[in-house]
């Protein structure tokens, strides 16, 4: 079962790799925001996973943050565009 | 039995991450992008963190912190598409040329004319 | 025992690639996105390393209120770009910002 763990944790990497080229592409900004959030929640995924793999508890905390801080980071950089911070 | 069910979780979980990841970077414009990630959420988070919990059980503590996320996830990953898909829209990133429907534009207009009468 | 070290160097191999592009991007805007994807991507990899606090502040920190600081700079010390050698026009600019 640590097996399947393992793997997800890595396939998560991978595919966050992925996504970095669309970062680093992205014609416009809007394109990089939709890269970002996702590239924030296959992190959480990833630290979650992990966290199975190598049987640590306390380390499941930081996914929790990762996953609720993908959503703010959004709503942040949606706000920017509209109409700016401040 | 359970580990089966496990590894058929992941596999599709893993298949739906790897397709909407390419997806990001085949799709020719924002609105598209934004579609392919809320399916990587939707098809390809939700059903490894289900896997998580069929693997760990749900009142340990990793299937309930998956639990959790799972919950936020759902609750939260359409709200913040909206809000970006609507950013996109008002800030005017143009469409793929060959799109074929903009209900907003179409609306607008027809409200325009209405008043015009 | 193999997970680790190949987590450890993916993550090394994209936080080194992001912390390029913050400085190859001409593009303000996406060089501080991709800041926030070096914290997000370093946060990983200080629980890989077993260090979970240090990953806290790190996501606090680097993945939302230092891009969210630089943000406010931006907008606040903006002056028109218009010169298309460094990739902003000002229609370009118009249109993602």
């Amino acid at each position: 079962m640590t097996g399947v763990y393992e793997a997800v944790a890595i396939g998560e990497v991978v595919i966050a790799a992925l996504l970095l080229i669309r970062l680093a592409s992205g014609p416009t900004v809007s394109d990089r925001i939709v890269a970002l959030n996702t590239i924030s929640t296959q992190a959480a995924l990833a630290v979650l996973f992990f966290a199975a793999f190598a049987r640590r508890t306390i380390y499941l905390d930081v996914a929790l943050w990762l996953a609720s801080f993908s959503y703010l980071g959004a709503i942040v950089w949606s706000r920017y565009l509209e109409r700016g911070l401040l | 039995m359970r580990e089966g069910i496990v590894i058929a979780l992941a596999a599709i979980g893993g298949f739906f991450s790897l397709t909407g990841a390419v997806g990001m970077l085949r799709m020719p414009d924002v609105y598209c992008r934004i579609q392919c990630s809320s399916m990587t959420i939707t098809m390809g988070a939700l059903p490894l963190l289900v896997a998580l919990v069929v693997g760990e059980g749900p009142v340990s503590s990793y299937g309930s912190r998956a639990l959790l996320v799972a919950a936020l996830l759902l609750i939260v990953n359409p709200a913040a598409s909206h809000a970006l898909a609507r950013a996109a829209y008002k800030t005017g990133v143009p469409m793929w040329p060959g799109a074929v429907a903009d209900q907003v534009r179409d609306q607008v207009a027809a409200e325009a004319q209405s008043e015009a009468q | 025992m193999s997970a680790f070290w190949l987590l450890d160097y993916l993550l090394l191999a994209l936080i080194l690639t992001s912390a390029l592009l913050v400085l190859l991007l001409r593009n303000l805007n996406g060089a501080v996105m991709a800041l926030s994807a070096a914290g997000t991507l370093l946060s990983v990899l200080f629980v890989v390393l077993g260090a979970p606090d240090v990953a806290h502040s790190e996501v606090v920190v680097g993945a939302i209120a230092l891009p969210v600081l630089y943000l406010v700079a931006i907008g606040k010390s903006r002056t028109v770009v218009d010169d298309p050698a460094l990739g902003e026009t000002r229609e370009q600019d118009s249109a993602a910002t």
